[in-house]
Order: C-alpha cells, then sequence, then structure tokens
C-alpha cells in the first residue's frame, strides 16, 4: 500500500504527458486559416471588401504599413503647381522642389500600397470559382480595382513590373522586370471593359459601372483615345444618376452626395480613418504643414475660381503668409480646436465625381486640339461653371480654358499634374512654375524614380528611371 | 579525518613530554601525494607571527605551548595544529577538492568541472548582488568571456541585449535560452528575479553543450540556479543598498544659447548680418533670458534601493530557503520608474531512502513606468524654451498671435516655442506678425513625457515540484512539473495636456496578456563507477505548453486628466482587440558522460524536439554533440610537475537550434506555415464593412534553424593553480536561418519567413585568473578575460547582396553579402563638409549643422550614384575583454573591474535629429554652391557611423567586514557594509557624439546598429549592508 502513493506520484509526469496525436497541433482559433478559406461567395466577399480596406491605407506612420490613398497627394498635388510644405523640409518638401530622391520613403510606401491593392484584388480573381453567381461582378469589382490601382501607378512610375497573379518570394522575374507602360495600359483597359460589363450603379464607395466607365475614359483620354472616351462619358451622363451638387461646398462635407462617382470610405476616430486632412494644416497632424496653396493656384483661383475660392483654401490662422486646403477639414471642423481627434478623420475621399466627367467630356470632344465651339462641349463647360457662380455663357472653349477650370474646380484633389501631363502641358507650365519659384524641374521629373528599395533587393536588375 | 586524528594524538603524545614554554619550532608542509609544498603560509593564529615554508617544504617558527599553528596554501584545505610542545611540525595538506572541483549545472544534470569537455562558464554570485542594478542580466557585464552584455536601452527596469558568441540567428531573436532551477523561460524572467536569491549562473557557451536543450540552444544557454537551504543552523541574512544614478551627457548634444550667439558673432555669414552680428532670431532667443541645455531637464538622474530578507536552513532531511526581495529603481530618465517585488521558498526534503522531492515557488511583481517619448525628439528642443512659464519668462508670451490661442497663459503652463514668435524687434512688443524663432509647432517637450503615464505591471509566478525516486542501485527516475504563469498589464494614458491638439489627442490604451507555459520533464538516471570507468546517463522525455491570450482596448474623447480609463471614454473612439495562440513542444532527450581512470573522459548527447509552430512535414529536429576530453596533468609524466598542475584537452562538436523569429506579428510567428487571414474592415456607404486580409505568405517547408559547432579548448593551473584559465577556439556555422527576408512589394507583401543562409562566428576566448598573492592579512586576485569574435555571412542565397533599410524616411542602408559581417553600413563616403558660406542659415536652429555633405566619387567615373556606395563598418565588437581584480586586507576589501569593447560601429541617427539636419536653414544654397553633383545627404555616408567603442570602470566595491567578537556582542554571526561604483568612468571613442555606445534600436539582425539617440549610460554610487544572524 505504502509503495502505491509512491507509485502514483510516479506517473504523474506521464499522465500530464500524455500527448494525443494533436499535440503538436494546437487549434488556430485567432485568425483564418487562408489555406481552407473561399469556399463560397459570402467568403470570397470578405476578399472583394479587403479590397477597398487596401485602397483606404492604414492611418499610421508604421513604415512598413499600406498607406495607400493617405498619401496620395505628395505624389500628385505636390509634384503639380498647387502645392509644396509650408516649411520646404524633410523629404515632403522633394516633392514641390523637383528634387525626389530614389529613396524616398513616400515614394516607396505609394508604390508598396497601391501594388498591396493589386494583390488583394488578385486575391479575388484567383479565387473566382467559389463565388458562383457572384462570380461576374466580383470580377468586375476586382478589375476595377486593379485597373485603378495601375492606372495610378503607371502615371506616376511609368513602366512597371505587371503582377496578373499571386506571386510569392521566388518570382522575381515578374517582379524585377519592367513593363512597357503600353503593355500596362492594355491590362487596364481590358480590365476596366470587364468591370463595365460585369457591374452596375449601386455603389458609390464600391466599384460601379459608372466609376469604371468614368474611370476607362480617363484611360482612354490618356491614351488619345478621344472617340472612345467621350462615348464613356455619356452614358455615365446619361444614367441620370449624377448631378452637380448645387452648393459646392457640400460636395466635400455632404458624403455620398449625387455628385460622388467613385469614393474610399473612412470613419472618424478608428483605424478606419485617414490623416491627411490634418497634415494639411498647420501643427494638427503628425508631420502637418504640407500640401500648402501655391501663390500660383491662388492666382488661378483669383481669375477663374468664383464662389468656389472660398471653399477650397483659406488662409492660416497660424501663419498669416500662408495658405491651407479648405476642402476635406478634419470631420467638418475648422479648428483650431477640435471635438474630435483630427488626425482620425473620416471624410470620405472622392476619386471620382460628377464635374470631372463633364470636363472630361469637354476633353474628349476637345480631343486634343487647342479650342472648341461643339455645343454638347460648351454645355458641359457651362454647368460646371454655373455651379461656381459664374453663369456668364462661354461661345467657346479652348485648352488652356479647360486646364484652369479643371485646376480651380478639382484643386487639392490630386488631378492637376495627371491633367497637365494627359493634355501635353506639363513641360511648359512646370517648367515656368519652377523657374519662377527656384526650383529645378527637368522633363524627367514626370515620373517618379523607382523605389530605390525595390532595386536594392532586385541587386540592380531593376532599371531605374531617367533622371534619377 | 583519520591522519587528522593520529596528528592529534602524536602531538598530545609529544606535548607530554616537553615543558610549557615559548619555543623554537621547526615543520615541513607536504601536499597529500608526499611533495612538498613551498610558500605555505604558517601562521600562529591571534598572533601576527607568521612565516613562509621554503623550497623544500620546511620551515622554522617561535610558538607557546597551547597556541594553534596555522598552516595554508591555496588550493589545499587550512589545517590548523595544535601545539603542545612537540618537536616538529609536521603537515599533510589535502588538496581542496572543492575549490579544484566545482560542480557545474549542465542541463538535466551536473557535473565535475574537471570532467567537463564542453565549453561551460559558471559565476558564482559572491558579490554580483552589490552591483546596484535593477536586473540580474545587468550585473553579467564583464563576467564571462564570449557573453557580450550591452544596455542597449537605458530605461530603469529595460532588458539589455545579450550575446553569446556573437550574433548567430538573423532572424530578431539572438538571445540565449534562459533555464531557472531547470524551467526555459522567456527572457523577459530576468526582469523579475532577484540577484540576491541567486547563487549562479552556468552559461553553456558551445552547441555541444547547449545541444542538451536541442532546438532552442543555438544562441547559448543561460542556467540560473537559485539560492537553497544548506544543513545546519537557520541562518537570516538581510541585504540592502541604496544607489544614487546619473546620465551621462553627450558634451556634442549640448546646447546653448551662449555659444550660438558667439558663433554667429565670429562669423561672417549673410544670415547674421555680417562679422560681429548676430541674427534677428537670436536677438530675440537671448531675450527670453532662459538658457539650459535639455539633456539637464530630462536625464534627471535617480536613486535605486534594494532590501533583501533571507531565512536558509535545514536539517539531514529537510532544506528550505525562503526570501523576500524589494528593488525600487528610479532610473535616470524624466517619469522612469522601476520597482520589483520578489518572493521566494524552495524546500526539498528526503521522505525516505529511496524517495524525495520538493517545491520551488516564486511569485513576484514587477511595475515600471516607461519614459514615454524619445530623447532624440525632445533633446532637439532649443536651450532658450523653458519648462514652464514663470514671471519673467511670460512676459515675452505673444497673447496676440494665432488668433489669440494664448491669450489666456499663466504662470506654471508649460512653455511652448509658438508662444514666443511673431515679436516686433524694433518696438519691442508683441505682434500678429512678426519675427519668428519657433522650430517647432509642438508642445513643450516635457510635457509630452510628464503628461503621459505609461506602465507595465507584470505578475510572474514560477514553480516547480519534483520527485525522485532510487528505482535501483545507481538509478534514479525523476519527474518535474514545472512552469510558469504570466500576466502583463500594459496602460498608457496621454493627457490632455501631452501633445498640442489638446484634449481631442487625449488616449487611454489598456492592454492584458496572460500565459501560463507547463512543463514535465521526466527523466531516469544511472550512475556507475567501478575500477577507473565512471559513467553517468539520462534518458528522459520532456512535453511543453504555452497557451497565451491578450486583449487591448483604446479610447479616446477625454475631456480632462481626472477619469484615466476606456469608460470615461467616448463610446465611439473604443476600439478594441483579442486573441490568444498556443505553443507545444515535444523532446526526447539522452545523454552519456564517460571518464575513464579520471584521464579520458566523452560525453555524447541526443536530442529530438518536435514544435507545433513548424508545418506537418518538418515539425521534428534532431539535435545531437559529442565531446572528448584528456586530463593530461592525470598522466604519469606530469605527476608532481612543479610548473603544470593541471592541463587537459578537450573538443566538442554539437548540433543546436533555434525554432524562434519574430516577424512582428505573433500569429505568424506560431503558424507560420499557414496562410493567415485576419479582420478588415472598410467603409462602404458610410458603415463598416467586414474583410479578411492575408497577413503573410505561407511557409510550409519552413524548419529549425541550425547551429553547428566545433570548439577545441585547454584548461589549465600552474603554479600549484595559482595560475588558472583557459583558452579555446570555436567556430559556430548557423544555417537554414529563420529570416523574415524583406521581398519585393509587388507580391502584395514587404517580407517573408525563410530559412536562408548561413552565418559563420568564428573566435578566441582566453581567461586568466590570478592569486598574486595570498597572504594571511592580504590577498589579491585577479581575473583577465579577453574574446574575440569574427562574424561572416557565408551563404545567402538569391538574397546575397540584398541592401535593406530600417526607416523609409531616412533610408541609409546596410548590405548583407556574402564574405562580409551581416548587416554591414553601406552607403557613401564623406570627401568633405560643404564650407559653412553655402550654408543658407548655419545657425538656425541652436545647435544646427548642414544636412548634406560632399562625397567621395569612388570609381572615378566623374558621378555620384550607387557604384560609389560602399561598405562603411559593422556593429560588432572585434574585441571584448574585462579585467577584474579582489584585494583584501585585513577585514577590508576591494574589488574592481575594468570592461572595454572594441571595435563595434553604429549608425548613429541621432545625429541626424540632435543636429536639426533636416531643417531647411541646413540646405546648401542651390544658386552658388560648386559640385552640386557630389553632394549627398550624411545620413547615405560614414559621417554617421561612428566607433562604438567603450573602456569602462564597471565596478568598484570597498568593502569592510565587522569584527566576530563585535558582531557576537549584537548576535550577528557577520556583518558588512560597502561603498560601490557603476561605470564611474565611461570612455567612448572620440567621433562618438551621443550618450550611450551600447544603445541599439532593437530592428532586425539584417539591419543592425542603428541608434537613434537612445538612453543614456549612466554611472551609480552606492553604499550597502550585508548582515547575517
Amino acid at each position: 500500500m505504502k509503495h502505491l502513493k509512491y507509485l502514483a506520484l510516479f506517473f504523474v509526469g506521464a499522465f500530464i504527458t500524455s500527448c494525443e496525436d494533436d499535440f503538436l497541433e494546437p487549434a488556430l482559433t485567432s485568425a483564418v486559416n487562408g489555406g481552407s478559406y473561399y469556399n463560397n461567395a459570402t467568403e470570397l466577399e470578405t476578399a472583394v471588401i479587403n479590397m477597398y480596406d487596401g485602397l483606404q491605407g492604414a492611418n499610421s506612420t508604421s513604415a512598413g504599413d499600406n498607406h495607400a490613398t493617405q498619401v496620395e497627394f505628395y505624389l500628385t498635388e505636390m509634384r503639380s503647381d498647387n502645392t509644396r510644405t509650408k516649411a520646404q523640409e524633410g523629404e515632403a518638401a522633394q516633392f514641390e522642389s523637383y528634387s525626389v530622391e530614389a529613396t524616398n520613403g513616400i515614394v516607396a510606401d505609394y508604390y508598396r500600397s497601391f501594388y498591396n491593392v493589386i494583390f488583394r484584388a488578385n486575391l479575388v480573381l484567383a479565387n473566382l470559382e467559389a463565388a458562383g453567381s457572384s462570380a461576374t461582378r466580383f470580377e468586375a469589382e476586382a478589375k476595377f480595382v486593379r485597373g485603378y490601382a495601375y492606372f495610378n501607378l503607371v502615371r506616376l512610375y511609368g513602366d512597371i513590373p505587371l503582377i496578373t497573379a499571386l506571386t510569392g518570394p521566388s518570382d522575381t522575374d515578374v517582379a524585377y522586370t519592367r513593363v512597357d507602360s503600353d503593355n500596362i495600359y492594355d491590362l487596364i483597359q481590358s480590365d476596366l471593359n470587364t468591370a463595365i460589363a460585369g457591374l452596375d450603379n449601386t455603389y458609390t464607395t464600391r466599384a460601379s459601372k459608372a466609376a469604371a466607365q468614368a474611370l476607362l475614359a480617363k484611360v482612354e483620354l490618356t491614351r488619345g483615345n478621344y472617340g472612345e472616351a467621350r462615348s464613356l462619358l455619356e452614358n455615365v451622363v446619361t444614367t441620370g444618376n449624377f448631378s452637380l451638387e448645387s452648393n459646392f461646398h457640400d460636395v466635400f462635407y455632404d458624403e455620398d452626395n449625387s455628385e460622388t462617382i467613385f469614393a474610399i470610405g473612412y470613419e472618424t476616430g478608428g483605424i478606419d480613418s485617414q490623416n491627411f486632412s490634418a497634415e494639411w494644416l498647420n501643427a494638427v497632424g503628425r508631420t502637418s504643414g504640407v500640401n500648402y496653396v501655391t501663390a500660383d493656384v491662388r492666382a488661378a483661383f483669383d481669375t477663374y475660381g468664383g464662389n468656389r475660392t472660398a471653399v477650397s483654401f483659406r488662409q492660416d490662422e497660424s501663419q498669416a503668409t500662408e495658405y491651407q486646403v479648405a476642402k476635406y477639414f478634419p470631420n467638418g471642423e475648422l479648428g483650431p480646436q477640435y471635438a474630435a481627434d483630427p488626425t482620425k478623420a473620416g471624410n470620405d475621399w472622392i476619386v471620382l465625381r460628377y464635374a470631372d466627367v463633364l470636363l472630361m467630356h469637354v476633353e474628349s470632344i476637345l480631343a486634343g486640339g487647342t479650342t472648341t465651339t461643339d455645343g454638347a462641349a460648351l454645355a458641359s463647360f457651362q454647368a460646371v461653371r454655373n455651379r461656381a457662380g459664374l453663369p456668364t455663357a462661354v461661345t467657346e472653349v479652348t485648352k488652356d480654358m479647360l486646364l484652369n477650370e479643371r485646376r480651380v474646380e478639382l484643386a487639392f484633389e490630386n488631378h492637376r499634374l495627371f491633367d497637365l501631363v494627359r493634355m501635353g502641358a506639363a513641360q511648359d507650365v512646370l517648367s515656368a512654375f519652377s523657374s519662377a519659384n527656384g526650383y529645378g524641374f527637368s522633363s524627367t521629373d514626370l515620373l517618379l524614380p523607382i523605389p530605390q528599395v525595390e532595386i536594392g533587393l532586385s541587386k540592380g536588375a531593376l532599371s531605374q528611371n531617367p533622371g534619377y | 579525518m583519520k591522519i587528522k586524528s593520529q596528528l592529534t594524538l602524536l602531538l598530545v603524545f609529544c606535548g607530554m613530554l616537553l615543558t610549557y614554554a615559548q619555543t623554537q619550532v621547526s615543520g615541513n608542509i607536504v601536499g597529500s601525494d608526499g611533495q612538498p609544498i613551498p610558500g605555505a603560509t604558517v601562521l600562529v593564529q591571534g598572533t601576527n607571527n607568521g612565516t613562509t615554508s621554503d623550497f623544500d617544504g620546511n620551515f622554522s617558527i617561535e610558538v607557546d605551548n597551547g597556541q594553534n599553528v596555522e598552516i595554508s596554501y591555496i588550493g589545499y584545505k587550512t589545517q590548523i595544529i595544535p601545539f603542545t610542545g612537540q618537536d616538529s611540525i609536521n603537515a599533510s595538506l589535502e588538496q581542496d577538492l572543492q575549490e579544484l572541483d566545482e560542480i557545474v549545472v549542465t542541463g538535466y544534470g551536473t557535473q565535475r568541472k574537471s570532467n567537463l569537455t564542453g565549453s561551460i562558464s559558471k559565476v558564482t554570485n559572491e558579490k554580483l548582488d552589490q552591483i546596484a542594478v535593477s536586473r540580474v542580466d545587468d550585473a553579467l557585464v564583464g563576467q564571462v568571456s564570449g557573453v557580450n552584455i550591452a544596455a542597449t536601452e537605458g530605461e530603469a527596469g529595460s532588458a539589455p541585449t545579450i550575446r553569446i558568441r556573437g550574433t548567430g540567428s538573423i532572424t530578431g531573436v539572438s538571445d540565449p535560452a534562459i533555464v531557472v532551477d531547470g524551467l526555459l523561460v522567456d527572457n523577459d524572467y530576468l526582469g523579475n528575479l532577484d540577484m540576491n536569491d541567486v547563487a549562479s549562473f552556468e552559461i553553456l557557451k558551445d552547441a555541444a553543450s547547449a545541444a542538451i536543450y536541442g532546438s532552442r540552444g543555438a544562441n547559448g544557454v543561460i542556467l540560473i540556479t537559485t539560492k537553497e537551504g544548506e544543513e545546519g543552523k537557520t541562518k537570516f541574512s538581510y541585504n540592502t543598498y541604496t544607489g544614487f544614478k546619473e546620465a551621462r551627457q553627450s558634451d556634442a548634444y549640448y546646447f546653448s544659447i551662449a555659444g550660438s550667439e558667439a558663433r554667429e558673432r565670429a562669423s561672417s555669414h549673410p544670415s547674421t548680418g555680417g562679422a560681429g552680428n548676430i541674427s534677428n532670431r537670436t536677438l530675440r532667443k537671448l531675450q527670453i533670458g532662459v538658457d539650459r541645455d535639455w539633456q539637464d531637464v530630462i536625464f534627471d538622474g535617480g536613486v535605486i534601493t534594494s532590501h533583501s530578507f533571507a531565512v536558509r536552513g535545514g536539517n539531514k532531511k529537510t532544506k528550505y530557503s525562503t526570501a523576500l526581495n524589494y528593488v525600487h529603481d528610479e532610473g535616470v530618465l524624466l517619469t522612469d520608474d522601476f520597482k520589483k517585488y520578489n518572493l521566494k521558498l524552495k524546500i526539498d526534503t528526503k521522505l525516505n531512502d529511496k524517495f524525495s522531492m520538493g517545491v520551488n515557488l516564486s511569485p513576484s511583481y514587477t511595475n515600471r513606468r516607461r519614459f514615454d517619448g524619445s530623447t532624440h525628439d525632445i533633446l532637439r528642443q532649443t536651450p532658450w524654451l523653458p519648462t514652464y512659464l514663470d514671471e519673467n519668462t511670460i512676459q515675452h508670451v505673444n497673447r496676440v498671435r494665432d488668433g489669440g490661442k494664448y491669450a489666456y497663459a499663466q504662470v506654471g503652463d508649460y512653455a511652448i516655442q509658438r508662444m514666443f514668435d511673431d515679436w516686433d524687434l524694433t518696438n519691442d512688443v508683441a505682434v500678429t506678425s512678426g519675427q519668428d524663432i519657433s522650430n517647432t509647432s509642438n508642445t513643450n517637450p516635457a510635457a509630452k513625457v510628464i503628461e503621459r503615464d505609461r506602465n507595465d505591471y507584470k505578475f510572474k509566478l514560477y514553480g516547480s515540484v519534483y520527485a525522485k525516486y532510487k528505482v535501483a542501485k545507481g538509478l534514479n527516475f525523476k519527474t518535474t512539473l514545472l512552469g510558469d504563469f504570466q500576466h502583463t498589464k500594459r496602460d498608457r494614458w496621454q493627457g490632455v495636456e501631452a501633445h498640442r491638439n489638446g484634449a481631442s489627442n487625449a488616449q487611454y490604451d489598456v492592454s492584458n496578456q496572460s500565459r501560463i507555459h507547463f512543463v514535465s520533464d521526466n527523466f531516469f538516471s544511472y550512475h556507475f563507477e567501478s575500477n577507473g570507468h565512471e559513467l553517468d546517463a539520462i534518458l528522459g522525455f520532456s512535453a511543453e505548453s504555452w497557451d497565451t491570450e491578450f486583449e487591448s482596448a483604446s479610447g479616446q474623447g477625454y475631456t480632462s486628466d481626472l477619469l484615466q480609463n476606456i469608460g470615461a471614454a467616448d463610446p465611439t473612439t473604443v476600439t478594441a482587440d483579442s486573441y490568444d495562440y498556443a505553443q507545444r513542444l515535444i523532446s526526447y532527450i539522452s545523454r552519456v558522460n564517460y571518464v575513464f581512470e579520471n584521464k579520458y573522459l566523452a560525453s555524447v548527447s541526443y536530442r529530438r524536439d518536435g514544435y507545433s509552430a513548424f508545418g506537418p512535414d518538418s515539425k521534428y529536429g534532431d539535435f545531437p554533440a559529442a565531446s572528448v576530453g584528456w586530463i593530461v596533468s592525470n598522466e604519469d609524466f606530469l605527476s608532481g610537475n612543479s610548473v603544470v598542475n593541471q592541463l587537459k584537452l578537450r573538443f566538442s562538436y554539437g548540433i543546436s537550434g533555434n525554432p524562434f523569429f519574430n516577424v512582428g506579428d505573433v500569429l505568424v510567428n506560431n503558424f507560420p506555415y499557414l496562410s493567415l487571414l485576419q479582420s478588415s474592415t472598410a467603409v462602404v456607404d458610410g458603415a463598416l464593412a467586414t474583410a479578411f486580409n492575408p497577413i503573410n505568405i505561407a511557409n510550409t517547408g519552413l524548419q529549425w534553424e541550425r547551429s553547428i559547432e566545433m570548439n577545441p579548448g585547454i584548461d589549465f593551473g600552474l603554479f600549484n593553480n595559482r595560475i588558472t584559465g583557459s583558452v579555446e577556439y570555436y567556430e559556430r556555422t548557423s544555417d537554414q536561418l529563420l529570416i523574415n527576408n524583406p521581398i519585393s512589394s509587388t507580391t502584395g507583401f514587404n517580407n517573408a519567413i525563410v530559412n536562408l543562409g548561413e552565418v559563420k562566428n568564428s573566435g578566441i576566448e582566453v581567461e586568466f585568473r590570478t592569486k598574486n598573492i595570498t597572504t594571511e592579512n592580504f590577498s589579491w586576485n585577479s581575473t583577465f578575460l579577453i574574446s574575440s569574435n569574427d562574424n561572416e555571412l557565408v551563404g545567402f542565397g538569391e538574397a546575397d547582396g540584398q541592401i535593406q533599410n530600417v526607416d523609409s524616411k531616412r533610408a541609409a542602408e546596410w548590405i548583407n553579402q556574402v564574405g562580409q559581417p551581416i548587416s554591414s553600413f553601406y552607403g557613401w563616403v564623406v570627401d568633405e563638409d560643404i564650407p559653412l558660406e553655402y550654408i543658407k542659415e548655419p545657425f538656425h536652429p541652436i545647435g544646427a549643422t548642414a544636412q548634406d555633405v560632399y562625397v567621395k566619387d569612388l570609381n572615378g567615373d566623374g558621378l555620384i550614384d550607387d557604384d560609389d556606395k560602399t561598405i562603411l563598418g559593422d556593429p560588432y565588437a572585434d574585441v571584448v575583454w574585462s579585467f577584474a581584480n579582489e584585494f583584501k586586507y585585513g577585514n577590508f576589501d576591494l574589488s574592481f573591474m575594468v570592461q572595454a569593447s572594441l571595435g563595434a560601429q553604429v549608425r548613429n541617427m541621432g545625429d541626424q535629429y540632435l543636429f536639426n539636419q533636416f531643417n531647411s536653414g541646413q540646405d546648401f544654397n542651390t544658386s552658388t554652391t560648386p559640385n552640386q553633383g557630389f553632394i549627398k545627404q550624411k545620413i547615405f555616408t560614414n559621417d554617421i557611423v561612428q566607433d562604438a567603442s567603450y573602456i569602462s570602470l564597471r565596478n568598484v566595491n570597498i568593502g569592510y567586514k565587522f569584527d566576530e567578537n563585535l558582531l557576537s556582542n549584537l548576535k550577528l554571526s557577520s556583518a558588512r557594509v560597502y561603498l560601490s561604483g557603476q561605470n564611474l568612468i565611461y570612455k567612448t571613442a572620440d567621433n562618438y557624439t551621443g550618450f550611450n555606445p551600447e544603445s541599439i534600436n532593437n530592428t532586425s539582425p539584417t539591419t543592425w546598429g542603428y541608434q537613434r539617440a537612445g538612453s543614456p549610460i549612466f554611472r551609480t554610487m552606492s553604499i550597502g549592508l550585508n548582515v547575517e544572524f
């Protein structure tokens, strides 16, 4: 009996460790196992929504995060004649002075972020067979998002790697091969055509037929296919779903309004918020004092702005000589005191709106020429002017008029640089702007450098854009 | 015993024959082998009357009848012979086996030091508990060759970085395994241990020794044994110290408005208005009347206190040890603070001849308040800015600017740079648009720290029970259940004044993590000894589990600092997260040690581990090891050699592993073979829509990192062990490295965890321990340790030549190139500074320097591009040494250790921040500056690659032991007071600008050596008391 006690203790260890077969395979409880997921449309829809999360970007300063749309203004607006930094400091100031370096972190951030968006789209496309009857719509959405991402990348970086399927670390040949931008545009066109065919106009913060048409129209304009662009735009107009907001202010502060064709959704406070609204102010965001308004664009507003001027920018209360963007104030609050954290703003970001469509319509009719008196063009142009409180009828639209109109209508909405390039005015306009401000613009500055980090990882296989 | 009683008899007998008077007596001293011992100390107890033996072991001394003669010699047991009138005093000294033959803990067993064939260093806690540091690992600096401990973070309670024989793993987890009383714990456990409770450290350095820990031995193993009770009278002990800490400031980062003024006056730069003049900005700053460096504010010094009370004792059957410990370290930074409470109970008992058992329990609790800021951010604030407004400085606040934002500023408010902008210098009045002096819109730097309250609260419970049963003669079975439970709460309050946006940015974050860790060890051990054969074997099975839970919440929308909890937050801002995960490990362990005739030694071990984080095809790994030794000094031809009395040659070879890596996501760390999806959300039509986002690229074949090491060595003892030491060489090749390798972002990811590459660490370690002088009243011992390690990337597959950076905003580069050390600094080489005349505003802000520099056209092609970049250095020390000395004179003792690390470099990004190199005033003038094509930012050059060498007086300790007679009146058995100092002298290399060359930001091992000012090295002066009764 005495030994029994000892024996019992003796086997305690063995009892505790009597291992079950799956001892070495504990359950995964806090993540979904992607290897056995995407079995039906509901599950695949979580991958579809995930694309929009990608476009949204993380509201963070963490270097590895995808920031996507949150940092887009640096690469677009601040490389145009519209905005600059307040203090000409740091890597943000490289954009306005056309002295971008290949090591610029924002350049790498955007590249990385939009390839991550492309990955998310490719993930949907790779699992389409699970979607059943939703396959057409999901494919269309994925291709819209992929087309949009490639369109941004190709315009900013030129020839870029073409990734149309899921890739891994060993796929270095595609990762480090730059594909001619014509081929990239072919994919964008094809993707957006698929999107148009498979979508309706249910959403504005998810892909829609109208969004795909408007986006494809912009692609066609970029490639000089004016006729195609015109018919796409007229399709958008004739849906009757969209109209100009009567009050220009409401375009930016009354979300999901009649003018919105495609927007990226944000929500105040949490991980779905954005920080660019705060960054554009003085000492409010983390960096702050970026995307400040140039004297050049203020002059344009003086001439062409109408009632848009007051809604587009304002004087900086802290530094009276400086001017800030007035579109997208954090959660609509004017400051300087904020009720909600301004660095976690909920303003949606509008990618495509009806005024843009109308002005693209004019552009498609102008068709690369310098002037038009076409009635349809005049009507579209006049509609935008009327809303701006400039009802004087125009009798012709010149390329310069269109550029100026687009500039003040769509100021600080990341269009200006692309407009100048697309309409062949970038070289002249930016050269003049640059020399007036002591910057160093040259034609190679129209493309950003391929991020140095990618070139470093490719060990030189990836070539750099000229001028860097 | 026998000899002693015989001698006594003889002496008694002789004494009877002699008269009672002081007599000159001669004698002879031999060792147990009959050889004479020269130089032994002979002393009449209680007198100063002493002598030493001559070359033949003979001596002569005057002694009274009834007095005791004490004969001592190092390495031998002291003998006391009563003088009773005998005509000669002959002594045969026994070797002190305890001293020569320490017992060394080897992992799942012990071994006599003389029989070791691997590389294991033992550090006994003699005075380590008198070093005034709050963590046990901080006290180990310089104690063991090949073990480098760097104060990579200087905050109170923060963990140092420990590297045994260099960086082998490149996963981010190159830390050694820590085993406390048989339980492999998280490294974090070191923060909860109390040094007063530690008996010894054993460091398993070579792979053959570490292989018994198999998959977790690749970076070496530190075995910590806590104190246990001893048979005999119950001993109470109380140890305490109080130390005063002071930060080591950087002269280079010392800024003053007076210094800046002087430089401006001396310069004829146009921005100052010509020679003899100063800029309006500086004029305005001088008006405010404050001039003090921010290092003096942020490095506020602190006090460290320790109390430890222990009771230890036991009888033949039962031994016990219990202790209560408390440490409070205020740290040298503003707000940092660390408190530790630690309780200990250890009982071992023999129930009968066959059965014994024991229990070991230790709860501990730490509370660490963090320095919630970045020194690099705070210290670049200009010296004219006061912390708070006072009667004088408030006169300079501009109450009209910025829409009247500062109209209601009061004495006692935090001073903000913008408050002093827009001054009309002509009329000395505040205006809405005038002279600006601010260079940041941020709030006061001290407010950022003081108005944040960030704490880590850690409760850890260590426990183990064992039962040991003697199955047969020499054969034992032991089963042990060990485990630890840890709970960590972290909270962080960012108050309404902590941010320039005020209350809208106030935020509270709280998280709780708990983990329960169980181990069941089941071992047979066998001992056999006969005819010169000696065999020890173990065979065991072990299963281990960890279950971790985490939850966190965060809230905003506060209006005051009054309620700092989630409940007071605006509910719409509250976010929460939680996760849990499990890890499992199964091990089969075996080892045989064999000794033949005390000369020939061999050891073989084998461990097989299975780990849950690897995929079905690669769950198991095998970790074999073998080693041999030859005790040459036990051979006949060396026996009795007067010079060499100990000599052992040994060689070991083994394979150990490392399963741990850190990709920044705990779920990926534990399920890397699966493609993991985590929830993400997007806003669709104003509402949140749920999504899942892939967070990793699955690697189904991922497996153990391997470390293969060979280690020849020599242990020696010379001149009767007056000089002992060892010399060894090692070559450790780590392959199949677990690395979170950067990949092209076109994959959708930035990194992927892979087994890749091969790193070789090779080096020499030398230890010398000498007993320089040993007499009754005075002794002097020295220890000299020196090691050198050479790190080389041997293979890196496709990734060879890969260039990485740490911070995309400051993209200084590292290259991982075969044939070079891993993570070598990469970039351009500085040619010369840009002359000040070309800098726009060289004196703004205060202390600023140019951000650019001319670099060298290394390939001479007339332009600067990637081809002109080269390797600029590496972050690994070439040589590390320490020299420790111990003196004893009467009741006084003195010890000190000088320690140095030479040849490492750091990339000190602190310079870029502290010298405001991003400020537009520091830009060069694009219209006048020549050769602009040769200009690059300093951060991409060797300008900020600095020599991180240092030499320091690490520890000094002067003690006085009170006389026993005095103490017996107080009923004390011993008492000692001491003064101690750490880092009293700390010298850095000339081109090092920071305040802590050991500071390293914890980045990936492929980008190691990044410093961003960090926290300072500090010196400590302390006074302590040890009492036993």
